[in-house]
């Protein structure tokens, strides 16, 4: 199992318990300014019926990786530099449109951050379930609604069979953001992403969500991607856990591997910061400095002008992603991109010309 | 969409989208002008129009001096008029002779004048009376706002003859006083619009938070920020008001015949076309266009560079 | 619902009283009028002038209170033959007729007579009314047709070719003068290639009697397939001007829309569901951007009873807008007056529906 997690990067599909499997995915937005790399570099993948936590700060690429795998990035401005998205056995970046079509909604659902404006203002609730499962299903108007119904009663939703009849804005926001889940659900998808499903709700709403959509997750057996900048909520949602800066993963792992043990100065930097973690009277850590300009990223690690650990390679030079060094057996399957963790023998000195990752920056075909 | 501490200046250049969230963008240290120039800069049909803008100004200013004719002069009765264009005569002549570029380039001098005057009143005005209207509220607000309604109503073709009478006719002045005076209310809705909409906005409840009076909210805070969609407008005003310049002039209430304008280059050759002369009226009619379509490209432009969320 | 209607009338009165007052004092200010008119007919005796001006209640030199007599007897609050505030009846002079008030005044249905031409200024109007909703009817469906069509089009296709064509040549319309567009296709179609009719609405040798006059209805309703076929050709140039120069306007303002739309959230949520770009772009987006195109469409239906003042002019179309140029030019007091208040009265119906239409669209909206 952890040994799937970890995997290689290799070329040609993954094996069949792999769900998802994102490969150097990068995006980018073409804007007046310039170009901003938002997803640069992303890996990760998802086993079937496990869940996947993505974390980081605002900014980082979470939820344009999100978009990515949905290809919903408008073109212009943005486009799809590189990488390979495997679903179920197929690259989504290789799919026709309308193939894709059939992808999302169906196969792939996904639930945003705002459920106050994501809902069509002018339709009911019961149109805007029921159109999806139309669509997905090839059933009738009556059977759909019933769908509706059925969907609307698993996420909670008191007097299903009213509420259908209802337009958006007759709801609150945290039973919008049921209707959004319920809406998810209704093709019976094997992967439902949810991007900071609870940020936009009240705290007392946030919990009752998070709960939700975990028990959803087990009874139905769906895999989730659960993209959020929270830790806390990582701890008690997922399994698996991605960590995000500047557009790239730097560390990845079982959840417990990664916040109890973790190797990237980064995620350190973020669980130090979580005021919990520190006893009272003591100061709050918090990671000095700003997130790169993205149209000025530093060409060795985009951590290393914050980074309290750097050293000669790290300005220069990008880490890889890889396992850490030294590896206990407890590390089984966790990767992480820093080059105090990777042997001595294989960092570039100072000698080495070769700029190991620096085509980073540099468009790669598409 | 999420927006954080984390970066300091974000700029929505890219994020005018949902997918886009994640790109805010820190620019460091650039002013808020320098930034809206270097966007303005980009966009090449506002470059092109903001030059040949300047062309006109400078057109106004110097052309009366060096232009080859004098355009009121009525050459020796023997020549024929209604020539058409040559070297001599680059736009052509009129039926009595005159020469049409000459036209032309005096008419600039005022038809840019109205334009260029009626809207420094109309922006000085309208922002005046829409800030007290949005700073003061209540019964005041109502009144001035009916005001505007009931300007927005009176047809301006009512208060052109009027003011004729009180004014004389035909003359420059009076004429762009009652443009400025007919273009206010737009600004003043706007700088309203904008103080209702930003009374509620973060920046200004931060303000009031830590007790900056009403007035200094107003004019500190609230103003700078309704300035783009301000000036946006306020090239809108002046193209308009160089066409209504020269429509009030082509129907006879405009400026008199005996001043040169391009509406009323354009009214005198009105018969020209039965005669097949079109050159008489075809170039006044493409002054105008040309100026018109250059000011409202730089509008185009100033609406990107300072107003970027707006799509209009 | 009713109630929001009978408050956004009473809110619209004093609006429209205070627009009647401001132009009745500014047409009072501006030189000419019945009386100079009457002054230069020599066939007309001072004791006719004013039995005429008691008649229309207007005075020779009226002071403030005079004017205020003047515009209350125009108003057909007062009545100037006979007891003042008092109507023949004995009761105030406003009610109406049949309850004993006055007859004289708008609220009457007294509009007043055209000093030009002596007739009564509803009479007028009404003759002008047909041509101007043929031309402005016939323009305003082509421009809204193509301006939706490309607006939306444009949105989709966003900094596209096509876009960036539609903003340039948008912005080349929108600026060029009417008149001056006007006169250059007279001159190309008309006196040049002679392809097309450029004055008036019908040929005189097709019509037995003037557009709007009665005989030409019965005319009309005998034969009217040559007359609508020559009507047709005089259309086309004062039609092309207009679409030309609206549409630019409009087809921004629906691009506008649709790009709100088209950013919003749920938009994005259409797209998740896998919905054909068909769906997301006309069910989800557009079905929200109608919402304020409705709007911006009604109000313009208001103005399209003033017609185009310029096209007019120019294509000497016998519609409402050269009947208001025509009253300009001439003075004609009343005849402005009508003319105004009718166009208020419009623009505050209009605006009214378009209320109504953005609630009966938008169930967010409840009255």
């Amino acid at each position: 199992m952890t040994e799937e997690l970890a995997g290689a990067i290799g070329s040609g599909p993954p094996g069949p318990d792999v769900l998802l499997e994102v490969r150097g995915l990068r995006t980018h937005f073409h804007v007046m300014d310039g170009t901003v790399p938002a997803v640069d570099g992303v890996d990760f993948r998802i086993l079937r019926g496990r869940t996947l936590g993505v974390v980081g700060e605002s900014g980082c690429g979470k939820s344009v990786t999100a978009l990515t795998i949905m290809r919903l990035i408008d073109t212009p401005p943005g486009e799809i530099v590189a990488g390979e998205i495997w679903f179920d056995g197929r690259d989504l970046l290789r799919l026709s449109d309308e193939e894709m079509r059939k992808v999302r909604g169906n196969d792939i659902a996904m639930i945003f951050q705002e459920p106050m404006t994501s809902l069509n203002p002018v339709f009911t609730i019961g149109d805007q379930i029921a159109e999806a499962v139309r669509l997905h299903k090839r059933v009738s108007q009556r059977e759909a609604l019933n769908r509706a119904i059925e969907t609307l009663s698993l996420v909670g939703i008191p007097l299903p069979e009213r509420r259908v009849r209802q337009y958006p804005h007759e709801m609150s926001g945290g039973m919008r953001q049921r209707v959004m889940i319920a809406m998810a659900l209704s093709c019976d998808p094997k992967l439902l992403i949810a991007d900071e499903p609870t940020t936009a709700l009240d705290v007392t709403i946030q919990a009752q969500i998070l709960e939700l959509i975990k028990e959803i997750q087990q009874r139905t057996g769906t895999a989730l991607l659960l993209i959020t900048h929270d830790l806390g909520v990582v701890a008690e949602t997922v399994q698996d856990v991605a960590v995000m800066y500047a557009g790239k993963v730097v560390e990845r792992g079982k959840v417990d591997q990664v916040l109890l043990d973790p190797k990237h100065p980064y995620t350190e930097g973020l669980l130090t910061s979580i005021p919990s973690h520190v006893a009272r009277g003591q100061r709050l850590n918090v990671i000095k400095g700003t997130v790169p300009n993205p149209f000025r990223m530093p060409t060795g690690c985009r951590f290393e002008p914050r980074c309290p650990y750097a050293f000669e390679p790290c300005r220069s030079f990008e880490p890889p992603l890889e396992l850490p060094y030294p590896a206990s057996a407890a590390d089984a399957g966790r990767l992480a991109a820093c080059w105090r963790h990777v042997a001595a023998d294989r960092r570039p000195g100072p000698s080495a010309t070769s700029h190991v990752g620096f085509a980073v920056s540099q468009r790669i075909g598409s | 969409m999420a927006t954080d501490g984390q970066a300091a200046a974000p700029v929505a250049a890219a994020a005018d989208r949902g997918a886009d969230s994640d790109v805010e963008v820190a620019l460091e240290s650039l002013g808020q002008w320098q930034l809206a120039w270097r966007r303005f800069k980009r966009h090449r049909l506002a470059m092109a129009g903001l030059a040949i803008f300047l062309l006109m100004i400078v057109v106004a200013i110097v052309g009366p001096i060096v232009a080859p004719y004098n355009p009121l002069n009525i050459p020796n009765s023997k020549i024929p008029g209604g020539e058409p264009p040559s070297l001599t005569h680059l736009f052509g002549t009129d039926d009595v002779g005159r020469d049409v570029f000459t036209m032309v380039i005096n008419g600039a001098r005022i038809s840019l004048a109205i334009g260029g005057f009626s809207m420094l009143i109309a922006g000085f005005v309208g922002v005046a009376v829409g800030a007290i209207s949005g700073y003061a509220g209540g019964i005041v607000d109502n009144v001035l706002m009916r005001v505007v309604d009931v300007l927005f109503a009176i047809p301006f073709l009512f208060v052109i003859l009027v003011a004729a009478r009180f004014f004389g006719q035909g003359q420059v002045i009076p004429l762009v006083l009652i443009f400025g005076l007919l273009s206010w209310p737009l600004i003043a809705r706007l700088v309203r619009a904008q103080y209702l909409s930003l009374r509620e906005a973060d920046f200004v409840e931060a303000a009031r938070a830590v007790g900056v009076g009403n007035m200094r909210i107003t004019f500190r805070h609230i103003l700078p920020n309704a300035l783009g969609p301000v000036i946006v407008a306020m090239t809108l005003i002046m193209a308009g008001n160089i066409v209504l310049e020269a429509f009030v002039s082509f129907l006879n209430f405009g400026i008199s015949p005996d001043q040169i304008s391009w509406g009323n280059a354009l009214s005198n050759a009105q018969p020209a076309l039965s005669l097949g002369n079109w050159w008489w009226a075809f170039f006044p009619g493409m002054a105008i266009a040309l100026t018109v379509i250059a000011i409202n490209f730089v509008g185009d432009g100033l609406r990107d560079a300072l107003d970027p969320r707006s799509h209009l | 619902m009713i109630q929001f209607i009978v408050r956004r009338t009473l809110q619209a009165i004093p609006v429209i009283f205070l627009i009647s007052v401001v132009s009745f004092v500014l047409m009072q200010q501006a030189p000419g009028g019945p009386q100079a008119a009457f002054n230069q007919n020599p066939h007309i005796s001072p004791e006719q002038v004013d039995a005429w001006l008691r008649r229309w209640c207007l005075e020779r030199n009226p002071d403030l209170l005079g004017t205020v007599r003047e515009y209350l007897g125009w108003l057909g609050a007062y009545n100037c033959t006979g007891g003042g505030f008092v109507s023949d009846h004995g009761l105030p002079n406003f009610l109406p007729a049949f309850l004993g008030g006055g007859t004289n005044g708008v609220i009457h249905g007294d509009f007043g007579f055209s000093v030009v031409s002596g007739r009564p200024v509803l009479e007028l109007i009404l003759e002008r009314l047909p041509a101007t909703f043929i031309l402005m009817g016939t323009a305003f469906v082509i421009w809204v047709t193509i301006a939706v069509v490309v607006g939306v089009l444009a949105a989709v296709k966003r900094y596209s070719f096509f876009d960036q064509a539609v903003t340039f040549i948008g912005y080349v319309l929108y600026s060029l003068p009417t008149f001056w567009l006007g006169l250059i296709l007279i001159f190309i179609f008309g006196v040049e290639l002679h392809l097309l009719p450029t004055q008036g609405i019908i040929a005189v040798r097709t019509s037995p009697a003037p557009f709007g006059t009665p005989q030409f209805w019965t005319a009309f309703a005998a034969k009217p397939l040559p007359l609508i076929q020559d009507i047709a050709g005089h259309l086309i140039l004062p039609v092309v001007t207009l679409v030309a120069v609206s549409i630019a306007a409009d087809s921004r303002f629906v691009r506008s829309a649709m790009l709100d739309t088209l950013s919003q959230d749920y938009v994005r949520t259409a797209r998740a569901k896998g919905l054909p770009p068909r769906s997301v772009i006309f069910k989800h987006a557009f079905r929200n951007a109608l919402l304020p195109i409705l709007t911006n469409v009604a109000l313009e239906i208001a103005f399209l009873f003033s017609g185009a003042i310029v096209t007019e002019t120019i294509f000497s179309w016998p519609g409402m807008g050269r009947l208001y140029f025509e009253g300009v030019s001439g003075r004609d007091y009343f005849l402005l007056m009508g003319i105004l208040l009718i166009g208020s009265l419009l623009v505050v119906v209009f605006n009214i529906i378009a209320d109504v239409l953005y609630a009966v669209a938008d169930p967010r909206i409840r009255y």
